[in-house]
């Protein structure tokens, strides 16, 4: 089945003069009745020239490093949202590039050493200094004069 | 970069910059960048500004990659020319629109017969006119004729129909196609 004139005129304003593009469903029956009418063929060279009017709009391309720049702008502000100490701590950490073993024994003993350190830093009796004791020995500090030589 | 990402569509490359991926996010610039700035630079005008916008929009992903929400079914592209084109209308907002020159004379009182206006003069006409036409006309046209958008997409981007896409096209065409027709008619006098 052909087009007719009105129907053919609105798909050229929706779709454009290449009627080989126009959508499948419309294609063969706009192409059939652009052969047999030298009324559309003459309208399709009118929508051609518009087109090409059109196509002469002025258009700048970008910048070879668009996607670089953003890119780059991108990964400072990231790090400074995210500079905890966690992540810190992992850069730090990857600077190193230990394997998951070699940092799982870092932190064991880091640990232990911790843990070792608390253990005697609390049971340490000679630390312990009581407050009278402290007065006392405060008083004594007063008092005294001094060696006699 | 790794080769991976370049073979990944662009829904797994944001749910791979929503882990923090930056690598995802380069490949998704490297992309589509291109693509942005050419809708933002026909709506803008300017080369710097498109440039600018297309930054912005891929930045504010990069903060808040949650604001692309997969559940809502929505493409990448069709989204993100959301975020691009409300970017340029606020910027047109600001700017009150392009300094356009209201009433363009002729260079040559005789021009020969070929060429009729200076091709400056020319291109500054046309975006004039494209600038007078309505907003949803303008996407229309920019993203339909200028974009090779198909109409569902376009009609997805703009918020509307495709049934209203359509007409948008219809009237923003047959528009520029008289104002341009008037301009030419002028130029042969």
């Amino acid at each position: 089945m052909t087009m007719k004139f009105e129907h053919f005129k609105e798909k050229l304003l929706m779709y454009g003069a290449d009627v080989q593009c126009w959508p499948k469903d419309i294609r063969s029956s706009g192409l059939k009745a652009l052969d047999s009418s030298y009324e559309l063929q003459k309208l399709v060279k009118d929508e051609e020239r518009f087109e090409g009017v059109l196509k002469t709009r002025k258009y700048e391309e970008p910048s070879r490093d668009l996607a670089g720049r953003i890119v780059a702008a991108a990964l400072p502000k990231k790090k400074k949202a995210q500079r905890n100490l966690g992540v810190l701590f992992s850069e730090v950490l990857s600077e190193f590039s230990l394997s998951r073993r070699a940092l799982a024994a870092v932190s064991v003993s880091l640990i232990f050493t911790l843990v070792i350190g608390f253990t005697i830093g609390y049971s340490n009796p000679s630390g312990y200094v009581s407050g009278e004791q402290y007065t006392t020995n405060l008083e004594d500090f007063l008092n005294y004069e001094g060696d006699v030589l | 970069m790794d080769t991976k990402l370049l073979h990944l569509d662009d829904e797994s490359l944001i749910c791979r910059i929503q882990e923090g991926s930056h690598e995802a996010f380069a490949a998704l610039v490297d992309r589509h960048s291109n693509r942005f700035y050419r809708i933002a630079y026909r709506l803008v005008s300017s080369r710097d500004d498109a440039e600018d916008i297309v930054q912005e929009a891929f930045l504010k992903l990069w903060d808040r990659p949650n604001l692309w929400d997969p559940g809502k079914r929505a493409k990448f592209t069709t989204w993100f020319y959301r975020v691009v084109i409300n970017l340029c209308l606020d910027l047109r907002k600001k700017k009150k629109l392009i300094n356009l020159p209201e009433d363009i004379a002729f260079a040559d009182e005789n021009p020969g017969p070929d060429v009729l206006f200076d091709v400056h003069q020319k291109q500054a006409v046309l975006e004039r006119f494209i600038h007078e036409l309505p907003e949803r006309q303008q996407l229309a046209v920019n993203l339909c004729f200028y974009e090779g958008l198909s109409n569902n997409e376009a009609a997805q981007i703009i918020g509307v129909k495709v049934k209203a896409l359509q007409s948008l096209v219809m009237r923003a065409k047959t528009t520029l196609r008289s104002n341009v027709k008037r301009y030419l008619d002028r130029g042969l006098r």
